[in-house]
């Protein structure tokens, strides 16, 4: 599927923090003695959420001239579901790139398609990118 | 793409908001009727003249006390109407794509307009302070205080229901008047919501009043002689022949933006794939109804490989655009506000091909996405081969139709748009800081935008076009409205 607005964008992006999200606090549960770190991912992604749409719905151009922002393809920027109870602490790890780097190709990718309109939204993309490929760093320390 | 939830359900009785209390009308009610989904969903009064009348009596009423509230606790009031305008963002927005058809991107955009002008009254304690100067003569001083005047009317119009009446309602009860809205009758839920809000924030009886209606409404408000001033959002033809002329004849202040046929100017050295992003959104965001839209593009230059090239993209671009209800987030473009007015707009496609133009894209039978009836739809239209002197070219249309006329320098384009009559929001896409600077500075218009395609003046600026764009002195929002709303009041003193 192919989405053109804004408010998509918007909220495919919830989704993918969400989700993500979700997938860390299973991840902090099964593995305890990293719990700490894990679920402050989780809580970093809320945060993302809150920073997300408060560039959306506070900046005039960001809502406004958002039907024509995006020509993305959804299919791309989909979580995979990963059946963390069977499988290995490394795997669920490599998971976690994974996921990382859909979201970062998701924001990488919109901020580019929406900067000629937007002006908030996409610069909140970028930062969030940014933080992400730091998590993606300490992701790896991990294992 | 799921549908957004509709926060109204059944069919809304639209209530007239009359010293603190909310009142039926003695007048006949009409339909608000979704344009998307031709259900009805309000039932809208055109309230009677003597309804209007009781509405500034009570303003009148109220306005002695509302002027001794201090400016600091008009301006907490108003932070209280703020934060409730935040806490219902999402629902007051839903109601405005209900009620007008355009999509939740635009509407949510809307909202945040509204409030920024709210934000901007917020700060009246000092933005209404006068200035003084010590001795003009020897032993004299002499200051100036801004004061409010009494009682002002606001009307607005059918294609930013929620926003528009917010450029000038704040700075109104911000500086110590009292104001009597007139929501335009095809949309007026978002102004009710808004009266709800205003009453949660404690605003005084009488202080913030709202009669519902249509011409009787309005011909009451130019009457009574307790109107100090207007405020009018609408077609040239009312604004000036009406509105404009009969607050002269009664001595009122008067603020009338009007009509537009906005030009946009397009140089070879543009950079194209934002310039054509900027282009939906100018010439068929909110269909097409916004008196900023672009209207007409005037291509610059005779390489006809660059026109060719850039109409092709175009023309796929705008032939992609999904048209439907604007609660499914993925619709970027929703239907017009009625069938009387695709109508209008498909006469002007009509006619368009009689003068002769091209039509490249013929918007008249548009693939609408869901179940939806076609009553109100209509798709994005280009005409090739334009001339300045068509119908097309020359009048406003309100809907989704791009006129592109080709000519070969930057004076010749400016020029045509100068010729025009309208003068609202004018732009260009350029890379060059000389053209752009020639542009911005021989055009004859209120707005101008420099790779901007929505010349849209926030808050804190004044906005307002040129020519038969707008009539009146000084502009809605920012300082402007503060000087709208208030007489300048000269004291000179010598003491002995």
């Amino acid at each position: 599927m192919i989405i053109n607005t804004m408010a998509e964008g918007i909220t495919l992006a919830k989704s993918l923090e969400t989700d993500s999200g979700i997938f860390y606090k299973a991840l902090a549960e099964k593995y305890p003695a990293q719990s700490e770190k894990i679920l402050a991912w989780a809580k970093e992604n809320e945060k993302f959420i809150t920073q997300i749409e408060r560039a959306y719905y506070g900046v005039i151009s960001d809502a406004i001239e958002g039907c024509f922002a995006l020509n993305l393809e959804t299919e791309k920027y989909t979580l995979n579901k990963f059946p963390i109870e069977s499988k290995s602490y490394n795997d669920a790890l490599d998971h976690a790139i994974k996921i990382e780097n859909v979201i970062i190709s998701y924001y990488e990718n919109a901020a580019e398609q929406s900067k000629a309109l937007m002006a908030d939204v996409p610069r909140m993309f970028i930062i969030i990118a940014r933080k992400r490929k730091a998590r993606v760093e300490e992701i790896l320390a991990l294992k | 793409m799921a549908l957004l939830q509709e926060p109204i359900k059944g069919v809304k009785e639209i209530k007239n908001y009359i010293n603190g209390e909310w009142v039926d009308s003695k007048g006949k009610m009409v339909d608000v009727v979704n344009p998307a989904t031709m259900k009805t969903i309000a039932k809208c009064p055109i309230s009677t003249e003597d309804e209007f009348n009781t509405a500034v009596a009570a303003a009148k009423e109220a306005y002695p006390d509302w002027r001794k509230t201090t400016p600091l606790a008009r301006s907490r009031m108003l932070f209280r109407l703020k934060e409730l305008m935040e806490e219902h963002f999402e629902e007051v927005s839903r109601v405005q794509t209900q009620e007008h058809g355009k999509c939740i991107d635009e509407s949510r955009g809307e909202t945040r307009r509204g409030i920024e002008n709210v934000e901007v009254a917020c700060g009246i304690p000092t933005m209404m302070q006068g200035y003084y100067s010590e001795d003009i003569a020897s032993g004299m001083d002499e200051w100036v205080i801004p004061s409010p005047l009494g009682v002002f009317g606001v009307i607005g119009p059918y294609n930013f229901p929620w926003m528009i009446p917010l450029w000038s309602a704040p700075y109104a009860v911000a500086t110590g008047n009292c104001v009597v809205i007139k929501p335009s009758s095809e949309v007026p839920i978002s102004q009710m919501k808004l009266g709800e809000l205003a009453e949660e924030a404690g605003f005084p009886p009488g202080v913030w009043n709202i009669v519902n209606g249509g011409r009787s409404v309005v011909n009451a408000m130019l009457d009574n002689r307790d109107i100090v001033g207007i405020t009018f959002v609408g077609s040239t033809p009312v604004g000036r022949d009406v509105i404009y002329k009969r607050c002269g004849e009664t001595g009122k202040r008067v603020i009338a933006q009007c009509g537009a046929k906005n030009f946009m100017t397009i140089m070879p050295d543009c950079d194209v794939d934002r310039t054509i992003a900027a282009m939906m959104t100018s010439f068929y965001g909110n269909a097409g109804q916004r008196c900023l839209a672009a209207s007409n593009a005037v291509i610059v230059g005779d390489d006809d490989k660059f026109y060719k090239n850039f109409m092709q993209k175009v023309a796929e671009q705008a032939a992609k655009i999904k048209i439907g209800y604007g609660l499914d987030e993925s619709i970027q473009m929703g239907p017009l506000r009625d069938t009387d007015k695709k109508t209008n707009v498909v006469k002007y496609i009509e006619a368009g091909i009689k003068e002769g133009a091209q039509l490249t894209l013929d918007g008249r039978k548009p693939k609408i996405i869901g179940d939806y009836p076609d009553n109100c739809f209509l798709g994005p239209t280009i005409f090739e081969k334009v001339t300045p002197n068509m119908k097309i070219a020359a009048e406003e249309i309100f809907g989704p139709v791009m006129s592109v006329i080709r000519v070969k320098t930057l004076d010749e384009a400016i020029k045509i748009s100068n010729d025009n009559p309208y003068g609202n929001g004018h732009s260009i896409f350029t890379s060059n800081g000389k053209a752009a600077r020639q542009f911005q500075y021989n055009i004859n218009s209120g707005n101008v935008g420099i790779n901007v395609g929505i010349t849209a003046a926030i808050a804190f600026f004044p906005f307002g076009g040129a020519k038969d764009s707008f009539f009146g002195v000084l502009h809605t929002q920012g300082k402007e409205a503060v000087r709208f709303f208030t007489e300048s009041k000269v004291v000179i003193q010598r003491w002995f």
